[in-house]
């Protein structure tokens, strides 16, 4: 991992160009070979640094426009069997353990709120949780949805092997 | 959106090839020419299914170890505001504001956060708690990541993708 690599991955970030050779725009853009940018994002792949190059689909477009944040309330010792129900849901995209008396926090898309009332109750009833253990947090709105890092303001030393 | 488009983004979910000519690759793969590809993207992007064509990036792995959910509570009347103003703080990667649960849990703004450390983190969201004004929030750190998926997968959720 070196500079070029994170002003890659901070180009890697914009949309990647429509073109016949979108990485000969990346290329010129970072005035280095095309060659040298397909073989250093091949690296960042196989370090699982990159995970792929992708459309993020809007998922209101798509029909599935309720969307929830859901926090539960799970004792210690059920976090691993609930988070394996919570996990088998095609809905939810997105679950973090966190450092709260709500200790589940996860995302939940449907077509409908119904759909999301109905998975919540039944994680719930599975669970073996009260209504008291789990705040429902609907989205009201959007303000800002699209994650990008700044790599290239890393020193790229010491960076790198992701453990803690 | 044709059973086309779809093929397309369910190819294109396992990553765009890196080879000279990529959408090419994808075209032959679908049986339709580069031009078609490229003209379709164009066309879903224009649409708003597509958001963005970017790289996934697991940014732990580049030294960004900390991930914190912030909740804010902000006065009746600076709904609005105060969300534009969290969205617009450094180092903030999601806004939203959710439905409270009132009497039990009165936040309505949340950002989210990713910085090297927890101590960077904190940092970030004081200067955020300045810009803003709001100084009643709780800084929710993650400690481990237990699913993350994209939000919409073609053939998994796709919704009327499917």
């Amino acid at each position: 991992m070196d500079q070029i690599d994170l002003a890659l991955l901070d180009a890697l970030q914009d949309d990647i160009p429509l073109v016949s050779r979108p990485y000969d725009v990346i290329a010129a853009r970072l005035d280095i070979p095309t060659d040298e940018v397909m073989r250093r994002l091949r690296g960042l792949q196989e370090r699982g640094i990159v995970r792929c190059l992708s459309p993020v689909l809007d998922s209101r477009q798509v029909g599935l426009t309720a969307t929830t944040l859901v926090a539960l309330r799970v004792p210690e010792e059920k976090i691993p069997a609930v988070t394996r129900l919570i996990n088998a849901y095609p809905e939810v995209s997105h679950n973090y353990r966190r450092d709260h008396t709500y200790s589940l926090w996860f995302t939940v898309a449907g077509k409908d709120e119904g759909r999301i009332r109905e998975i919540i109750e039944e994680i719930k009833k599975r669970a073996g949780l009260t209504d008291q253990d789990i705040l429902e947090l609907p989205t009201v709105r959007r303000f800002k949805i699209d994650v990008r890092f700044s790599f290239s303001g890393i020193s790229a030393r010491g960076v790198g092997n992701g453990r803690t | 959106m044709d059973a086309l488009d779809r093929d397309l983004l369910a190819v294109l979910e396992r990553g765009l090839p890196i080879t000279r000519e990529p959408f090419a690759g994808i075209g032959s793969h679908l049986g339709i020419p580069e031009s078609d590809v490229l003209d379709r993207l164009k066309r879903l992007k224009s649409e708003g299914v597509i958001r963005r064509f970017k790289a996934r990036i697991d940014q732990r792995k580049v030294g960004i170890l900390a991930n914190a959910l912030v909740a804010w509570r902000v006065p009746p009347g600076r709904c609005n505001e105060a969300g534009a103003r969290l969205a617009r703080c450094p180092g903030v990667t999601h806004c939203y504001e959710r439905r409270p649960v009132p009497g039990r849990w009165d936040y309505t703004h949340y950002t989210v956060h990713h910085a090297g450390s927890r101590r960077d983190v904190e940092a970030e969201v004081a200067k955020c708690a300045e810009m803003t004004g709001l100084d009643e929030y709780t800084v929710i750190f993650s400690t481990e990541e237990l699913k993350r998926v994209p939000a919409v997968r073609v053939r998994e959720n796709g919704g009327e993708l499917q």
